[in-house]
């Protein structure tokens, strides 16, 4: 059914705008919230493989050049496409049952917020359109302000503002090196523009081609959020309420892996882009872990963690080899699951004791044994603690650096996944191993049952992913073999 | 005796970064680690610059590592350099969009 690939932006688009219309109507709104969030992973599950264009515009034979070109605006749908669209869409799914069954009063804006990001990182995968793609990277950027704006942590607002600051220098580069592209091809259509680079219809040499990688990366960093954007995107995960940095880190990996590919088919020919994704990978890397080591707010110190693990996405697409980036995009899906499942279950921490400080907690497994069980299986996945899914992509990381003639990259991979154990072991222990602190007022309040459920089901997909990788990392190697 | 005293007093140092609130071992530690990681972390990145020239990557390599070991503690000065200040966000952000610009402008075809 080919139909329901635009069906995967259209309903969580127009489910945002009529929540937004019709949020009066509570037990109305969260009804039609629940059934459209519950679609959401389904319609991807439930879609052919294949193509949609736009408009019936099917693509044109040139039968001088024996070229094929695309008027229309094209969505491709894959088996990639397929996994990170499910694994989005059922993290929207579990943050709005979270949502919907943690507040009696539901806020239409806040669902419309969740829904439009949604869309906007669905948009941006299916996409075969650089312009396209770019609209709904704005979109996302907005939604993101918003849900981190609309929570109620202290200086959320400020932290959203800055981000909306920064993001005005970021996303106007990456808009003027498509306009480059544009003005070189004279389309915004991917494909065709990867035609004409590889065709050698552009001289990829060119200042202008040049400039335009330039400005499109710098777009890419703000969006994925590498240096030197990683300490605002660590900033909104932290001033996000627990479930919203769950699916705000989700639609940066969906971001970045979208930007990124797109990059890696048009400008793959320059030895330059590689090394530039790597060298800021491991910027990424070394700052994200350093700087969590010594953080005191668990939501930060999550936050840097989440920054740093994108760094191993960004080196397996560095290394530019099939089994590589595999390995990414393996870890990128990897990292949304561990990571939101971390988010819930530190938020689900701050909902019983309200304290971030790591030095005001102490003895809380005693208080929320399964929340803390959950979470060390979660923190042991996001270090690479076989046989859980984080150790598999992670092994499969170092296995492509070596095999690619770097390692040093592999030791560095370990390394960094060790100072992320020595973080998580570290917070773990001062949170519910050490001594309970005499000050501390647990809140008469358990944990939401919703929490606890949602991670329930988060770790049995974690563990299933770690056991039987091939069930993924097949598909996206053929998705591989045929970019490369 | 000269190289305790230094790391003693950069444990010292490190009391600075946790205030205001007390400092506990598992922070200190915490502070220690990142420390000596960050240290080896970037020796260990600068030695991929054998692949250009086996003898520039030795070079950069201990220049590097005496810089950073002789400037410990480092996580308190990079901790500033990244803290939440929109000035200082917005400053490395340009100084980043014009080192990639100038080197993918003029060195991009060379690599």
């Amino acid at each position: 059914m080919n139909e329901l690939i635009p069906l995967m932006v259209i309903v969580p688009l127009m489910a945002a705008l009529l929540i937004s219309a019709f949020s009066k109507f509570n037990r109305s709104t969260k009804i039609f919230a629940f059934v459209v969030a519950l679609c959401l992973p389904l319609i991807p599950i439930l879609s052919n493989y294949g193509l949609h264009y736009f408009g019936g515009y099917e693509p044109m034979l040139d039968n001088v050049t024996g070229v094929m070109f695309h008027p229309a605006i094209t969505y491709s749908f894959t088996f990639l496409q397929q996994v990170f669209i499910g694994a989005v869409g059922l993290l929207t799914f579990l943050v709005i049952f979270i949502y919907l069954t943690k507040y009696k009063e539901v806020s239409g804006p806040y669902l419309f917020l969740l829904f439009l990001g949604t869309a906007a990182v669905t948009a941006m995968i299916l996409t075969d359109d650089i312009f396209h793609m770019f609209v709904f990277f704005e979109i996302l950027a907005l939604a993101q302000v918003g849900i981190v704006a609309a929570s109620s942590i202290d200086y959320s607002y400020e932290m959203a503002l800055k981000y909306m600051i920064l993001g005005s220098i970021g996303s106007p580069m990456m808009l003027l090196g498509i306009g480059f592209l544009l003005a070189l091809t004279g389309s915004v259509n991917i494909t065709d523009i990867a035609t004409a680079v590889h065709m050698g219809l552009i001289d990829a040499t060119s200042p202008v081609f040049l400039l335009s990688l330039a400005l499109i990366f710098f777009g890419w960093l703000y969006a994925s959020g590498l240096p030197p954007f990683h300490t605002i995107k660590s900033g909104i995960y932290s001033k996000a309420e627990p479930h919203g940095a769950a699916l705000l880190q989700s639609f940066t990996v969906m971001a970045m892996i979208s930007i990124v590919l797109v990059m890696f088919r048009i400008y793959s020919t320059l030895p330059i882009f590689e090394v530039l994704i790597v060298f800021f990978s491991i910027l990424a890397m070394i700052l994200g872990v350093s700087l969590a080591l010594t953080q005191t707010d668990f939501r930060r110190m999550i936050g840097f963690l989440a920054v740093g693990e994108l760094g191993f996405i960004g080196l397996g697409i560095g290394l530019g080899t099939n089994f590589s980036l595999t390995a990414g995009l393996f870890q990128a899906l990897n990292e949304i699951l561990i990571t939101a499942l971390l988010f819930i279950g530190f938020g689900a921490i701050v909902n019983a004791t309200n304290e971030v400080d790591t030095r005001k907690l102490g003895g809380l497994l005693a208080y929320h044994p399964k929340v803390s069980i959950m979470l060390l299986i979660g923190g042991l996945a996001m270090a690479g603690v076989p046989p859980l899914n984080g150790f598999q992509s992670k092994l499969m990381l170092v296995q492509a650096s070596l095999s690619c003639g770097y390692p040093e990259l592999s030791i560095l991979a370990i390394m960094v996944s060790i100072a992320t154990f020595v973080v998580f072991v570290k917070t773990y222990y001062t949170i519910f191993l050490k001594p309970k602190p005499n000050d501390l007022e647990l809140e008469n309040r358990d944990v939401p049952r919703s929490m606890v459920l949602v991670m329930g089901i988060l770790l049995i997909i974690i563990v299933i992913l770690g056991i039987f990788p091939d069930m993924v990392t097949n598909g996206i190697s053929s998705f591989i073999g045929g970019i490369l | 005796m000269k190289l305790y005293d230094q790391i003693f007093g950069v444990v010292k140092q490190f009391k600075k970064l946790f205030s205001p609130g007390p400092v506990t071992n598992a922070d200190v530690s915490g502070s220690i680690t990142a420390e000596i990681f960050l240290i080896v972390s970037m020796v260990l990145a600068v030695i991929l610059l054998r692949h250009i020239s086996p003898l520039l990557a030795g070079l950069v390599t201990l220049i590097l590592a005496i810089v950073l070991i002789s400037n410990i503690p480092l996580i308190p000065k990079f901790k500033i350099e990244q803290e939440d200040s929109l000035e200082k966000m917005l400053f490395y952000a340009i100084v980043v969009l014009a080192l990639i610009v100038t080197f993918i402008y003029w060195g991009g075809i060379l690599v």
